[in-house]
């Protein structure tokens, strides 16, 4: 049920959810969000759901303490350093766990509830939420299932969860539904089908994709990892504003940069920000010369791979955009600044290449598709098929070349300009179903799905 | 949903009420049609529950109605085909898709009295083949429509469907074979089974021997998704011929257009293709994508019909039936459908067809499969597929399973 692309979320919880919601007289709303929440989790992951309301408490019994000690900053800093321990600790042992024995260990959302209890600690900390906020209120903010499994990562103040502050009406409602359609339409449609091409090229064995097979692999699976995940948002934020509260972006067009820094500005913004104002500012930033600024993005980087992921694939993903971040931030941003054309042709090359490194976890393997993509460096194929990109092509064309247009940012901001004209609700009416009817005949008719 | 603006407007007055609605008709147009369509969609699933959609899998918990009229449509049933759904006859026979063909083939003009019903209405032969197994109007549609299992099992418990195709095969690998099997096995209740063997020809048989590779020159290889496989990646492709599509069945083996005319470039069928050039070798591999779809009987019952048009049309031709290929053993004990045991069970009766004459069994897993006999997990990603390099594995099997007459 916490797919929001299922069935069982789409056409039971949400409805049910939403006329409960909008029965209860306002000032409940909040707890009908908590108790909605929380039998959301139960669901979705109900071993876990007892480790999730003890993180709540604690976080909350911290932060309590850090208010009530305001003055003395050394012990309020000793109960900060407790709560940071405490979550960030909580994550490495599962993110440990989850690299030995494999990611189904990981209890549902870890990273994303963890990391909104550390952003809330230091916010507290820095005295950036005025006062302690209710028990309630404190728990909607971590638990709030449209945000629950996979972020983005709001802070506190960004959310309105003060009731008085949220607006309800007919247009947001609208508009939230609008969003989350074209946030399921974006995953079910584009990503899920260009996940299928990325599984074949892994069936035939990387060792026997032509050259050609394998850059339209990384262009496939660039588009597929990005459209999945801001379909994702696109579906949390639309729920969000459904529900009252803002409209929390997570991407901004990350394929139209001009660099590589850009990009990761723009891309899972929520997360960047997160380490940008709680790991890097606090380490000093850029502003303390370059070897602290280098310093500070390794452990930036360093920590963004270890919470992806904890495979040396990872870490080799991390270090490597490290390496590209800091040539931008020496001299090569210099340069993007002349030529905006070879900056934008440096992240629509080079992140292509980053993600291959993140796509595959098995490091035997992750150095034959990258021969593959660069046969010159050694990487001789076995029983390669020249023609295999003809057949890809032909078979794949309408979704990369529909995945192409939907990454201009132009398109999606006309769409937005004009979402409330006839044409564009029957667009996103059309979308839903066409959405609908993929999630089933895929999902539940296997004959369909398996074809050999 | 709509209650919630149902109930916030039962505090306001009247006139308010109305006001709102049309408030909310002008601010929430997407809301609304995606409630009005979601409706709509739900009570074609409700009403085509019993009929059309009856064979489907549902469960109210798990998802909702619209959900059925979605499966049907992804099966080929038109939503609207639910309305003329209780009438009598079948107009729905378009719900018994392209699977339920093979009854048409394999029975041919057979309808007997139960031909004068489904000739009432526009239904094609597709709904004669259903009828022909005694079945009244309503359940044969729903037969149909959910694959041809019931269908052929009925044909099956009358005692007629595996004699009737045994004593076919076994008859003189014609045409006539097939035509009649249909009908003396629902008529009579046919039970000799393979007399027929053995007594047509009595010629020689053969033993397999290795041959080089331009043994293939005169080959063609029919088959699913493994066989599209083994001509990207097998190194054949050059002197052999391949009608091979994914998803490529027993039942539309010779319908769907999957052979190229090296003439005008256009696709053509495999009944076709085999009218314009003579092959002294046929292989053919066809069978995982059926496992969900009938039963043993009647699968083999469309198999033996496809090897026997396959004589018919390659009279000179070796033909070499392979045995499926197994999956591997996470696959075999996950999967309900997809798993070796029933491969094992079809391809033991596609081994029967084999009358080492003219039709030989090859079976490839004899080369892919570890100890315990599911495909070696080595081999491949998918457990399904082998992996590009190990289809050179395939074809040297191959060639040392040649047949030289």
């Amino acid at each position: 049920m916490v797919a929001f692309s299922g069935m069982e979320f789409l056409f039971r919880f949400l409805p049910a959810f939403l006329a409960v919601y909008y029965i209860t007289p306002k000032r409940y709303r909040n707890t009908a969000l908590l108790f909605g929440s929380l039998f959301f989790y139960a669901v979705g992951d109900p071993f876990f759901l007892l480790l999730l309301i003890a993180a709540v408490w604690l976080n909350y019994f911290f932060a309590g303490k850090i208010v009530l000690l305001q003055g003395e900053n050394r012990s309020k800093k000793t109960w900060l350093t407790a709560a940071i321990i405490f979550d960030a600790g909580l994550l490495a042992v599962f993110k440990l766990l989850g690299a030995f024995l494999g990611s189904s260990v990981l209890p549902l959302g870890l990273s994303f509830y963890l990391f909104k209890m550390i952003s809330f600690q230091m916010d507290i900390y820095r005295g950036e939420i005025a006062q302690l906020p209710t028990f309630k209120r404190t728990a909607v903010y971590f638990t709030m299932f449209p945000q629950i499994v996979s972020g983005p990562i709001m802070r506190f103040n960004e959310g309105s969860f003060l009731l008085e502050e949220r607006k309800y009406s007919f247009e947001k409602l609208e508009e939230g539904i609008q969003y989350f359609v074209i946030g399921l339409g974006t995953k079910v449609l584009l990503a899920d089908r260009l996940a299928i091409l990325w599984k074949d090229i892994h069936a035939i064995g990387y060792e026997s994709i032509s050259t050609p097979l394998a850059w339209l692999g990384a262009v496939s699976y660039s588009m597929e990892l990005y459209f999945d995940f801001w379909g994702y948002s696109l579906m949390a934020s639309g729920l969000c504003v459904m529900l009252g509260f803002p409209f929390i972006k997570n991407f901004d067009h990350p394929y139209a940069s001009k660099s590589v820094s850009e990009f990761w500005r723009r891309w899972h913004m929520t997360l960047g920000s997160f380490f940008r104002d709680y790991v890097y500012i606090p380490l000093g930033g850029s502003r303390e010369g370059e070897t602290r600024t280098v310093r500070n993005l390794l452990a930036v980087w360093l920590l963004t791979a270890f919470w992806h992921g904890g495979s040396l694939n990872f870490i080799l993903w991390g270090m490597l955009l490290f390496v590209l971040i800091v040539l931008e931030k020496m001299w090569l941003g210099k340069v993007w600044k002349r030529f905006p054309a070879a900056g934008r042709c440096f992240v629509l090359l080079l992140i292509p290449v980053t993600w291959i490194f993140f796509a595959i976890t098995d490091l035997g393997q992750l150095a034959v598709y990258f021969g593959r993509m660069f046969p010159f460096l050694g990487g001789n194929g076995v029983a390669v098929n020249s023609h295999d990109i003809i057949k890809y092509l032909t078979m794949y064309w309408k979704y990369l070349l529909a995945g192409v247009i939907w990454c201009i940012p132009a398109v999606y901001r006309f769409w937005e300009k004009h979402r409330k004209h006839p044409a564009a609700v029957i667009f996103v009416v059309l979308v839903f179903w066409l959405s609908v009817y993929c999630v089933v005949s895929m999902g539940n008719n296997p004959f369909a799905y398996l074809k050999f | 949903m709509s209650q919630c603006a149902g109930e916030k407007s039962t505090e306001e007055s009247t006139g308010r009420k109305k006001i709102m609605k049309m408030k909310f008709i002008k601010k929430c147009p997407v809301f609304l049609s995606l409630a009005v369509s979601g409706l709509l969609f739900t009570l074609v699933g409700i009403a085509g529950r019993g009929s059309v959609y009856k064979e489907y899998k549902f469960n109210v918990a798990e998802r909702p109605f619209l959900s059925l009229m979605m499966e049907g449509m992804s099966n080929g049933v038109k939503p609207w085909e639910v309305f003329y759904a209780g009438q009598a006859g079948s107009g729905d026979a378009g719900a018994a898709d392209g699977k339920a063909e093979h009854n048409e083939q394999a029975d041919g003009e057979t309808g007997q009295s139960i031909e004068d019903f489904a000739g009432t209405d526009d239904a094609s032969g597709k709904t004669e083949g259903i009828m022909e197994n005694g079945k009244s109007g309503l359940d044969a549609q729903t037969a149909g429509d959910g694959g041809d299992a019931s269908a052929a099992g009925t044909a099956g418990d009358g005692g007629g469907a595996s004699a009737a195709g045994t004593a076919g095969d076994g008859g003189d690998a014609s045409a006539a074979g097939t035509a009649g099997d249909g009908g003396n096995a629902s008529a009579e209740g046919v039970t000799g089974t393979a007399e027929g063997d053995g007594t047509v020809n009595g010629g020689q048989t053969y033993d397999f021997s290795t041959v080089t590779e331009d043994y293939f020159d005169d080959a063609v290889f029919i088959g699913d998704s493994r066989t599209v496989g083994l001509f990207e990646y097998g190194g054949m492709e050059e002197r052999a011929d391949f009608f091979a599509k994914i998803s490529l069945t027993i039942y539309d083996v010779f319908t769907a257009p999957v052979a190229k005319d090296k003439t005008t470039g256009r696709m053509i069928t495999v009944e076709q293709a085999l009218s314009q050039k003579k092959y002294g070798k046929v292989y053919l591999m066809l069978g995982i994508n059926e496992l969900g779809t009938g039963t043993v009987d009647s699968f083999m019952e469309e198999y033996r019909a496809v090897v026997e048009k396959l004589r018919e049309l390659q009279p000179d031709a070796v033909i070499f039936v392979e045995g499926i290929m197994r999956v591997t053993g996470t696959k075999n004990e996950s999967d309900p459908i997809f798993n070796n045991t029933n491969i094992n069970e079809r391809n033991a009766q596609i081994m029967k067809l084999a009358d080492n004459q003219n039709i030989f069994y090859i079976d490839v897993n004899e080369v892919v499969c570890d100890e315990s006999g599911n495909l070696n997990a080595e081999y491949t990603i998918d457990e399904i597929h082998l992996k590009a390099k190990y289809y050179s594995i395939w074809k040297r099997f191959l060639l040392e399973h040649g047949i030289v007459r």
